[in-house]
């Protein structure tokens, strides 16, 4: 039956080359769009866990959901002890943040302002990569501002200009301060260039009386791929159940979800293109069929079972497609292995983009074995389910009148 | 030996108008026998070839091939019967486009089971019987209409069923070609014991057989 059905797919050319090349493509198409799609989110991110989140934060319980001064953390110098033992962790950093009215001239704006230690985001973060005007705050600056573009916009400030801030402090107690803009930054992620100012904490503590306090503590690791494992071994460490300490995954719950959202849609465009790659197929071995009744007739009339006639279909279109994804593997995951390496770069993405938290103009591919063998059994798959129409075609006819079929 | 009792069988075209095809058969064939059911065209010879080669149901009467009644089987039972007892021949040679003439006149057996070397020396065995030893590499539409006919009846008579049913096996041949086919399946009919039932109205086919079976309007005439 196998070596049958190896001369019918030699006999039928059209048939076979329309399959055969039909599913080259779109084995090709799906696996490298797949990966495209896999690889952006991948990178999107990162870049925002580069740009300033955390890829594990810790933060006293309660105070992302109620916030204020009660949930503070208060004992920042020895979690950051304890911290500086575990070994998946490369840097750390505490934050105090606050909100408070920036004003200037006749324009003001509440403003998220954080106490950071400038030196160690240098490391943690892309802030001082994304300055584009004045300086990067220096360790031990005085009452200097370094503020996104977006506030600096609002406020119609320029470097050196004086910008008055009121607040709470840690204790609860009014604050009041003089601002020097020193530096403007711009991200590309707009919420976070339109609100977010930051101030030396070796200043902001002293005017908070926030020394030792903080609203939490940014962690790096060495490993992403490894952050549940260390997040873990921190909670263990930490032992606090008033603490609590996130990975990225929680943390960035919306663009997590956002991409999610993104990836069925993703997954329902390319739905649409295998079903119809599905149909052309069948239709073709349809064709196929419809011109071989008369043949099939005969064979049913001499003997061949229904069995073996699925086998015969089973048979032409398994080796088609084995031919065609032995070809299509190597050449799609080639593709993605080479563009994970050397990503595509598209100029001005970045910029139209933005709002999208996406940073780069450039697009990393995955490289994934275990996504592409799924994408190949998945074609695999929806091949063989094209022979399912044909064998009932085929069979809808009695053996005799088949065999008298023009 | 084939037996019928009083088989009918009708045709349904659209409700009201049936055709009674065949009248209340009944027939003795004995094995070995070289046949001929004639008649005029439309009178049943075919359908009742189908009937005694399961290729088609009847409305009632039985049909027994030696001890087995047929007419009960399933699809798939009947099936399996032409599949090892049974030999066709079609008006229109029918062979398999993609296979060799060796391959043709093997298909049956290899599906049977047989071995290849057994295969291969049968095939041979009746090629040469039929006179187309030459041609077992060459694919059917390389050949002419009598040699696709004796292609098809060595694919009939290679895996020794009992009875071979040949439908017109001589309308698209000239003369000659039929009768060299009559010849050979004559010879067939003798050396292999096999027996051979024609459905022809061609005068040829008569002259060659030893017994002719006539039907009118689907019924047995009395000779
Ligand atoms: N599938 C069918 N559906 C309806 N009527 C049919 C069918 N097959 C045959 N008949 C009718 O049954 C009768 C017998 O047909 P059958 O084909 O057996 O005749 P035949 O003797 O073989 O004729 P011919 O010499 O032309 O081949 C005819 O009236 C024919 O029209
Ligand atoms: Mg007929």
């Amino acid at each position: 039956m196998f070596s049958f059905a190896l001369k019918n797919i030699l006999f039928y050319k059209g048939r076979s080359i329309t399959t055969f090349i039909l599913t080259f493509i779109s084995a090709i198409l799906f696996i490298v769009y797949v990966s495209m799609m896999d690889g952006s989110h991948d990178s999107m991110l990162k870049n925002s866990l580069k740009i300033y989140s955390g890829a594990i934060e810790i933060y006293h319980k309660d105070y992302r959901d109620i916030g204020g001064n009660e949930y503070l953390i208060r004992d920042v110098e020895s979690i950051e002890k304890k911290l500086s033992l575990v070994d998946g962790v490369e840097l750390f950093s505490s934050r105090y943040e606050t909100y408070g009215l920036l004003s200037f001239g006749d324009n003001s704006m509440a403003s998220m302002v954080v106490g950071i230690e400038p030196k160690k985001e240098e490391q943690l973060t892309q802030l001082k990569v994304a300055l584009v005007d004045g300086e990067y705050l220096k360790y031990g600056s005085q009452n200097c501002l370094y503020i996104g573009s977006g506030v600096a916009k609002r406020l119609k400030v320029k470097i050196g200009d004086e910008i008055s801030f009121i607040g709470g402090a840690s204790d609860n107690s009014f604050v009041a301060d003089i601002f020097m803009v020193y530096g403007v930054f711009k991200t590309g992620l707009s919420e976070f260039d339109d609100s977010a100012t930051f101030v030396s904490r070796d200043y902001f503590d002293k005017l908070m009386l926030s020394k030792n306090i903080a609203s939490y503590i940014t962690v790096k690791v060495k490993d992403l791929d490894r952050v549940d494992e260390i997040n873990s071994e921190i909670i263990k460490l930490l032992n606090d159940e008033n603490l609590e300490s996130l990975t990225w995954k929680t943390l960035m719950k919306s663009m997590v979800e956002t991409m999610e959202v993104d990836s069925i849609f993703g997954y329902i465009s390319l739905s649409l293109f295998l079903v119809v790659i599905f149909f052309v197929i069948m239709i073709y071995g349809f064709i196929n069929v419809s011109s071989r009744i008369k043949e099939f007739g005969v064979l049913r009339c001499v003997g061949l079972s229904k069995k073996h006639i699925f086998l015969l279909l089973f048979y032409e279109i398994f080796i088609l497609s084995t031919f065609a994804l032995i070809l299509a593997t190597p050449i799609a995951g080639y593709i993605c292995y080479y563009y994970s390496i050397n990503p595509i770069v598209i100029e001005g993405m970045a910029e139209m983009y933005k709002d999208y938290g996406i940073v780069s103009d450039e697009i990393p591919f995955s490289f994934d074995i275990f996504t592409i063998s799924w994408n190949i059994s998945l074609i695999y798959g929806l091949n063989i389910l094209s022979i399912i129409y044909p064998y009932f075609y085929i069979n809808s006819f009695k053996s005799i009148e088949a065999s008298r079929h023009v | 030996m084939i037996k019928l009792q009083n088989v009918n069988k009708y045709f349904y075209r659209g409700e009201p108008r049936e055709v009674h095809a065949l009248k209340d058969i009944s027939l003795t064939i004995d094995d070995g026998e070289f046949t001929l059911f004639s008649g005029a065209s439309g009178c049943g010879k075919t359908t009742l070839l189908n009937a005694i080669g399961a290729l088609d149901s009847v409305n009632s009467g039985k049909i027994y091939l030696d001890e087995k009644e047929i007419t009960s089987l399933s699809e798939d039972e009947r099936t399996t019967l032409r599949l090892n007892e049974i030999g066709f021949v079609f008006q229109a040679y029918n062979l398999v486009p993609v296979l060799s003439v060796e391959e043709n006149i093997g298909f049956i057996m290899k599906l049977r089971g047989f071995s290849d070397s057994e295969i291969k020396q049968r095939v041979l065995e009746v090629a040469s019987m039929l006179e187309i030893d030459n041609k077992l590499l060459s694919l059917p539409h390389a050949l002419s209409g009598g040699e696709q006919q004796r292609v098809a009846v060595a694919r009939a008579v290679a895996s020794k069923p009992k009875i071979i049913l040949a439908d017109e096996p001589t309308a698209n041949l000239d003369s000659k070609n039929s009768q060299k086919l009559m010849d050979m399946m004559r010879e067939l009919n003798i050396k292999e014991g096999v027996s051979i039932l024609f459905a022809s109205h061609d005068e040829l086919v008569k002259e060659s057989v030893d017994r002719v079976i006539y039907l009118s309007d689907g019924a047995l005439v009395n000779a």
